[in-house]
């Protein structure tokens, strides 16, 4: 352990953070746009009657679905520009951590030899009663 | 539009900005847990809950690297695991079902942290689930993962 230890964490530290600089700032400024188009209000009032079980807004579905089919990074850059609360941006994050990245993970998993489609569904069930569940308790 | 544009500019900077700096201090101390060989101690923290999900003794090692530095990296330890013959393929599931729920502890959770969220209570909370998960089938529903594995060798 010494300097190429720090090294390498920096060095991953940066790369973590470019690839996240990548997603993020396109993601961000697509829905900070969508946020002055008709779109998002229109899929927001769609979602209402799911999202409200989950104590979120309707147009919280948008970093839900980019976050279970791409990754945590799309999701942040998505919620960022919505503006939630902290009670809010906490029930999206027990739902994504639990489940995200799903094809790109499911893929990972497999790898292991092990069947993985009762793994997918298991952590969108798990995800959605998580959501339900710190909806009552926050 | 400059205005809309202007605020996804300064907001998406701001944001990538501040979670760089929880990040890359993060990673160092990532390196650092790596390099003093910490795993291999913190696995027998792990040994009451390993053997509560009825995991021999070997998974603590890929449950550990799962949990501090990713999938990916817990995937490949269970590889080798299973090269060397230590995990049965029912082991393997449930490690498996284990770190889908919970992994990337840190930096997931972080990521998190970063942006607002209370992370505390959900990185317990993810913990105590992949754990009472993982102990539930194993306990009361054994043959699960075989009759998976014995579904799919038929199907093929």
């Amino acid at each position: 352990m010494g300097w190429d230890t720090i090294l390498r964490g920096t060095k991953n530290g940066l790369i973590i953070t470019w690839e996240l600089a990548r997603v993020v700032i396109p993601v961000f400024f697509c829905v900070t746009i969508l946020k002055y188009t008709p779109v998002l209000p229109w899929i927001s009032q769609h979602m209402v009657p799911i999202m409200k079980l989950l104590g979120l807004p309707g147009e919280a579905s948008l970093p839900l679905v980019l976050g279970y089919f791409l990754n945590i990074y799309a999701a942040i850059g998505a919620m960022l520009p919505l503006g939630l609360s902290v009670r809010e941006i906490t029930i999206i994050s027990v739902m994504l951590l639990l489940a995200h990245g799903l094809p790109m993970e499911a893929a990972v998993a497999k790898q292991t030899g092990t069947p993985v489609t009762g793994l997918i569904l298991v952590r969108i069930i798990l995800s959605f009663l998580s959501g339900y569940l710190f909806n009552l308790l926050l | 539009m400059l205005a809309i544009l202007q605020e996804a500019l300064l907001g998406s900077l701001s944001n990538v900005l501040q979670i760089a700096l929880i990040v890359i201090p993060l990673m160092i101390f990532i390196e650092i847990i790596k390099d003093l060989n910490w795993l291999h101690y913190l696995t027998g923290v792990l040994a009451p809950f390993t053997r509560w999900m009825k995991l021999p003794q070997e998974a603590g090692l890929p449950l550990m690297a799962g949990l501090f530095f990713g999938i990916s990296y817990g995937a490949g330890i269970i590889i080798q695991a299973a090269r060397e013959g230590t995990l049965s393929s029912s082991d393997i599931y449930i490690i498996n079902l284990f770190l889908v729920i919970c992994h990337s502890v840190f930096e997931d959770t972080i990521l998190f942290a970063a942006i607002g969220a209370i992370w505390l209570p959900v990185l317990v909370y993810r913990l105590v689930l992949a754990v009472a998960v993982c102990a539930a089938i194993s306990r009361f529903w054994p043959g699960f993962p075989e009759r998976l594995f014995r579904d799919r060798a038929k199907a093929t």
